[in-house]
C-alpha cells in the first residue's frame, strides 16, 4: 500500500543526495557560534603572544651564547621563532571537541542526539571543523604579526605557504585524534586521562617547543615514525627548514595518518554506539 | 497503511549493571573480574495508539517511561519483544524513522545556547532534507502559532523558560513529524507558560493529526492534552484506558462544597467527612462506596437552606497516587494484571 507523506515532511532517501548539505550547515553553525564567543579566541591570542614573547627571548639568549659554542645547529633565531608560530597555531587552534563528546556522553545528550537523522560523529566532527577553520583564521593572522614582531624578519613566503597548507592538514588530523579521545568516554565515562598522555605525546614527540632536529638520534627517529612529528615538526619545520621539497612526502604521510585516524574514529563509533543501543546511556 | 501509530508487544529491557563493591580490596579484585546482576527496567509493556491520538505516558521515577520512549525511538535496543512506529521497527530503522518523529526533551535542549532559536531552525531544515520553500512556509505559520515573533532572533541564553520550551517543541515541528514524543516538557515551567505549552500542543495535534506520546509528572498535563492514560511502574503496565474511564473507575470520593444561608449547620453526615468547615461554607467528601452523592445532597437540603453547590472530583494527583500505592501494596504478586481495558 502506498506510503503518505504529509506536506513538508522530508521525503525519504534524500539524505543521500543532501548529506554533505548538512554537515556544511552545522560547520557553518559552529563558525558562528565560536564567532558569538569571541572572549575564548581573545584568551587564545592573548596566551600565543605570551608563549611566543617567552620562547623568542629563550631563543635570544641562546643565540646570545653562541659565541661560547652553544649555538642550535645550522638555524638562525627568526627560524625558531616561525617554528614556534606555525607550531603553536596548529596546537592552540584545536578545539576542545573531547571534552563536547565527554560531556554528551556523561549527560547522555549523545542517546538523544543518535535520534537524528545525521551520524553522530560526522557531526560532531563538522562543529569541531567549523570551529577550527575560526580558529586557525584568526589565530593564524595573530600568528603573523607576532611572529614578524619577535623574529624581526619574514620568512619565505612559498615556505609559509607551504606550513600553511600543510598545517591545515595537521590540525585535520589532531581534530580526529581528539574526536576518537572522546568516543573513549563510552567506555571510560572520563576520557582526560588518555587525553593527557596523548597530549604530551604531542608535545614532546611532536617538537611543539624544540624542533626534532635537535633532538639525540634515538628519540628523533621514534619521533619521525609517530604521527605526532607529522602533526607539527612537519609544518614547522616547512617554515624554517628551507627544504620545501619535504612537503609533498609530508601531505602524503599526513594523508596516510588521518586515513587511519579516521578509521580508528569510524570503528570506536561503530562499537561505542552499539554499546550504548545495548546498553542505554 | 496501518492506522495505528504504535504498536508495542511484549517490549522488555534489561540492563546488566556492574556491582560496585566498597573496600579497597574488592576494589583491587573489580579490576580483574567485576560481578554483574540484571535490572529489569521495562517488562513485557503492550499497548497499540491510534494515528492522531493523544496519550500519557505516567509513571513515577524509575518506572521505565524514558527506556520506553528511547526503545520506541530507536535509541535503544529492547532484550525481547516487538515495537512498529508508524510501520517501522524502530532499531532497526532509526535514520528513516528519525524523519518522522518529533522528540521533545524538558530536560535537554536542541537549541544551540548561543545562537538564535533562528539559526538552529535553519540548520534543523537541513538535517532533516526539508524542502527549503516548504521549510520557510512551516516555520512561518509554527512561529506565528506560537506567538515566536520577537524571540526568533534572540540567542536562546536570552530566553525565558517558557519562551525557550516554546522554540523546543516549533523544533521539533519543523519536518512536520507524524508522531511526537514529549517528555516532561512543562517541566520547571510557570502556570501560565504551563498552560499555553498544553494548548499549543493540543492544537497542533487536532489541527494537524499529530500522535502525541506525553510523559510528566503532571497531572494538569495529563488532563488539558491526553484523552487517554497509559500508567507504568516497575516496568509494568498497570492502566490503559481514557482518562474518562480512569475517573469513573478509580474516583471513589467526590468533594462537595457547600454554602448555606446559616452560617452555622451540623452537615456531619454518614459516609461523609468535612473537610473544611467556616461561616456559610462547608466542604464535604463523599465516600461513593458508602453513599451516593444525590442522597448526600438531599441529607444536606434538608438541614440547610443552599445558596450554592459545587460538585467536584477529587486531584488526579489523589488518584494516581493511589495506583501507585496499591501497586506496591501488591507488588509481590507476580505477574501484575493490568488494571482496566487494554
Amino acid at each position: 500500500m502506498n506510503q503518505t507523506i504529509s506536506v513538508g515532511a522530508p521525503r525519504l532517501g534524500m539524505g543521500r543526495r543532501l548529506g554533505l548539505s548538512k554537515y556544511c550547515a552545522i560547520a557553518c553553525v559552529a563558525f558562528r557560534r565560536r564567532y558569538n564567543e569571541r572572549s575564548v579566541l581573545f584568551g587564545r591570542i592573548a596566551f600565543y603572544a605570551v608563549l611566543l614573547m617567552i620562547f623568542s627571548a629563550l631563543w635570544r639568549a641562546v643565540f646570545a651564547a653562541q659565541a661560547a659554542g652553544s649555538a642550535p645547529p645550522s638555524a638562525e633565531f627568526g627560524d625558531y621563532v616561525w617554528y614556534l608560530v606555525v607550531t603553536e597555531w596548529i596546537v592552540l587552534s584545536q578545539p576542545s571537541l573531547h571534552m563536547e563528546v565527554q560531556s554528551d556522553v556523561q549527560s547522555g545528550d549523545i542517546a538523544y542526539q543518535l535520534g537524528r537523522p545525521v551520524s553522530y560523529v560526522g557531526s560532531k566532527l563538522c562543529e569541531g571543523l567549523g570551529d577550527l577553520a575560526l580558529r586557525l583564521i584568526v589565530l593564524g593572522a595573530a600568528g603573523l604579526v607576532f611572529g614578524r614582531f619577535f623574529a624581526e624578519s619574514w620568512p619565505d613566503p612559498t615556505q609559509l605557504l607551504l606550513a600553511a597548507l600543510v598545517g591545515l592538514l595537521a590540525s585535520l588530523l589532531m581534530l580526529l585524534c581528539l574526536l576518537s579521545i572522546g568516543l573513549c568516554a563510552l567506555w571510560l565515562h572520563d576520557c582526560m586521562p588518555i587525553y593527557m598522555v596523548w597530549q604530551k605525546l604531542v608535545f614532546v614527540l611532536g617538537g611543539l617547543m624544540l624542533p626534532l632536529s635537535i633532538y639525540p638520534g634515538w628519540l628523533q627517529s621514534l619521533a619521525l615514525a609517530s604521527p605526532f612529528s607529522a602533526m607539527l615538526y612537519g609544518p614547522g619545520h616547512l617554515v624554517s627548514g628551507h627544504e620545501p621539497g619535504l612537503a609533498l612526502p609530508l601531505v602524503l604521510k599526513l594523508c596516510g595518518w588521518c586515513t587511519l585516524a579516521a578509521v580508528v574514529m569510524c570503528v570506536l563509533e561503530r562499537r561505542g554506539v552499539r554499546r550504548l543501543e545495548v546498553e542505554g546511556g | 497503511m496501518t492506522s495505528l501509530a504504535l504498536h508495542v508487544v511484549d517490549l522488555t529491557k534489561i540492563f546488566m549493571l556492574r556491582e560496585r563493591a566498597s573496600g579497597f580490596g574488592a576494589a583491587f579484585r573489580q579490576l580483574f573480574r567485576s560481578a554483574q546482576r540484571e535490572q529489569l527496567a521495562v517488562d513485557r509493556v503492550s499497548f497499540t495508539v491510534e494515528r492522531g491520538e493523544r496519550v500519557a505516558f505516567v509513571g513515577p521515577n524509575g518506572a521505565g517511561k524514558s527506556t520506553t520512549i528511547k526503545m520506541l525511538s530507536g535509541i535503544l535496543h529492547p532484550t525481547s519483544g516487538h515495537a512498529e512506529v508508524l510501520g517501522l521497527t524502530p532499531w532497526r530503522d532509526r535514520r528513516a524513522l528519525a524523519y518522522r518523529i518529533g522528540t521533545v526533551f524538558g530536560q535537554r535542549s536542541q537549541l544551540w545556547y548561543h545562537l538564535p532559536a533562528a539559526d538552529t531552525f535553519e540548520l534543523l531544515a537541513r538535517v532533516y532534507d526539508c524542502d527549503p520553500a516548504t521549510h520557510r512556509r512551516r516555520l512561518a505559520s509554527l512561529v506565528d502559532a506560537f506567538e515566536l515573533g520577537p524571540e526568533l532572533r534572540k540567542p536562546v541564553r536570552q530566553l525565558s523558560l517558557g519562551e525557550r520550551m516554546r522554540c523546543e517543541v516549533v523544533a521539533s515541528l519543523l519536518h512536520d513529524p507524524a508522531l511526537l514524543f514529549l517528555d516532561e516538557p512543562t517541566i520547571g515551567l510557570d502556570v501560565t507558560a504551563k498552560a499555553r505549552i498544553r494548548e499549543l500542543l493540543r492544537e497542533q495535534s487536532e489541527r494537524e493529526g499529530k500522535t502525541l506520546l506525553f510523559t510528566s509528572h503532571d497531572t494538569g498535563d495529563m488532563e488539558s492534552v491526553c484523552e487517554r492514560v497509559i500508567i507504568i511502574h516497575h516496568g509494568r503496565v498497570l492502566v490503559d484506558q481514557s482518562l474518562d474511564s480512569l475517573r469513573r473507575d478509580h474516583i471513589k470520593k467526590k468533594l462537595l462544597t457547600l454554602h448555606t444561608v446559616e452560617s452555622e449547620c451540623d452537615l456531619s453526615l454518614f459516609g461523609t467527612r468535612v473537610l473544611s468547615h467556616g461561616p456559610h461554607r462547608t466542604v464535604l467528601e463523599v465516600d461513593l462506596e458508602q453513599t451516593p452523592v444525590e442522597h448526600v445532597v438531599q441529607q444536606v437540603m434538608a438541614k440547610a437552606r443552599l445558596r450554592d453547590l459545587t460538585i467536584s472530583d477529587p486531584p488526579m494527583d489523589d488518584v494516581i497516587r493511589q495506583i501507585y500505592a496499591r501497586a506496591n501494596s501488591r507488588s509481590a504478586a507476580d505477574p501484575l494484571p493490568a488494571i482496566g481495558p487494554t
